[in-house]
């Protein structure tokens, strides 16, 4: 498959795969080998005081997969901004994933919060991959800003439902100089491949793996549809007509006419 | 006067000495400095300068690290 590259880096693989809600540590660490990712998306959280010794990092060889560090929790820019600084001090690299989501219950992202704590961090030298609603105005705006991508969600986090902002979706793809990555919603391999198909650059996949019976299987499930994907949108996908269109001769038929 | 620091949200009693270092304050609490960031009244401090940060009466520290997310 053809290499993805962001902010001047390659990738081989189209899925980036978030950490959360895994049963353990050794079955993420599976799931992550399996899915054939080479980006995984971690949070920042303050320390369990009464049990200090749970190590997310040990589970995730570094030298493999580049982490991605989330601002998730952030409900404004300076909280954001924040949260990007101590994980740059955690990582030693300025590789973040934006999010600012004012309210629990939907978790949709705030764009104008979103908007100024990407300005603050590009001017600090970060790499930022803003999560968005699927807002074409503002995916261009934040790419004017200098992110390095743009993270349409497909449908609330966690939600599992699919492409359900399709047609934005579509535009932003169309107007973006910057990769394009589905993020959030994507709830079966189907959904990932039709993210690609339409031309998505990468897609970011956590619940629909973590929380599936069997994890390990999920991620290869999502590697296989996001590289189909891929694929077909290179391979150029066939016009779709209203009315049938024979694939058999209609001629010749084995009757007097 | 018992000195304090407030960690995580939360005041802690240290008797009449508190821990000399940032580093002290982490062997007191167990926890594996390498894995953690941290944050005294809003100023970073990287995790090479945690052996020669003095810890003041009342300090606000945020002791944080990485958890599963997406």
């Amino acid at each position: 498959m053809d290499k993805l590259v962001i902010a001047g880096q390659e990738f081989e693989s189209r899925l980036f795969i978030g950490t959360g809600k895994y049963a353990s540590n050794a079955i993420m660490a599976q799931a992550i080998e399996a899915s054939g990712t080479q980006m995984v998306t971690v949070a920042l959280r303050r320390v369990d005081i009464d049990n200090p010794n749970d190590n997310l990092l040990a589970a995730i060889d570094r030298k493999k997969y580049l982490l991605l560090p989330n601002t998730s929790g952030a409900r404004d820019a300076a909280e954001a901004v924040r949260l990007a600084r101590l994980a740059r001090a955690a990582t030693g690299i300025a590789w973040v994933k934006l999010e600012v989501t004012p309210d629990p219950y939907y978790l949709l992202p705030d764009g104008e919060e979103t908007l100024k704590a990407a300005a603050v961090l590009v001017k600090e030298g970060f790499i930022v991959l803003p999560y968005i609603n699927a807002d074409p105005i503002l995916a261009k705006k934040l790419q004017h800003v200098g992110t390095a991508t743009v993270m349409p969600l497909a449908a609330p986090i966690g939600s599992n439902k699919g492409i359900k902002t399709r047609d934005a979706i579509e535009i932003i793809i169309e107007q973006a100089t910057v990769p394009v990555v589905v993020d959030a919603g994507l709830g079966a391999p189907s959904h990932a491949a039709e993210a690609m198909e339409m031309g998505a650059d990468a897609t970011l996949v956590n619940t629909a793996i973590a929380a599936a019976a069997n994890p390990i299987a999920m991620a290869m499930a999502f590697k296989l549809a996001v590289q189909a994907g891929r694929l077909a949108y290179q391979s150029g996908l066939a016009a779709q007509t209203r009315q049938a269109c024979a694939s058999s001769p209609l001629t010749g038929f084995l009757r007097n006419e | 006067m018992d000195k304090r620091l407030k960690i995580n949200g939360q005041v802690r009693d240290f008797g009449d000495r508190l821990p000399a270092t940032l580093s002290e304050l982490l062997k007191l609490m167990q926890i594996d400095q390498a894995t953690v960031v941290a944050e005294i009244d809003g100023q970073i401090i990287p995790r090479t300068a945690f052996g020669q940060t003095a810890l003041k009466e009342d300090a606000v520290i945020e002791l944080v690290r990485f958890v599963g997310g997406g």
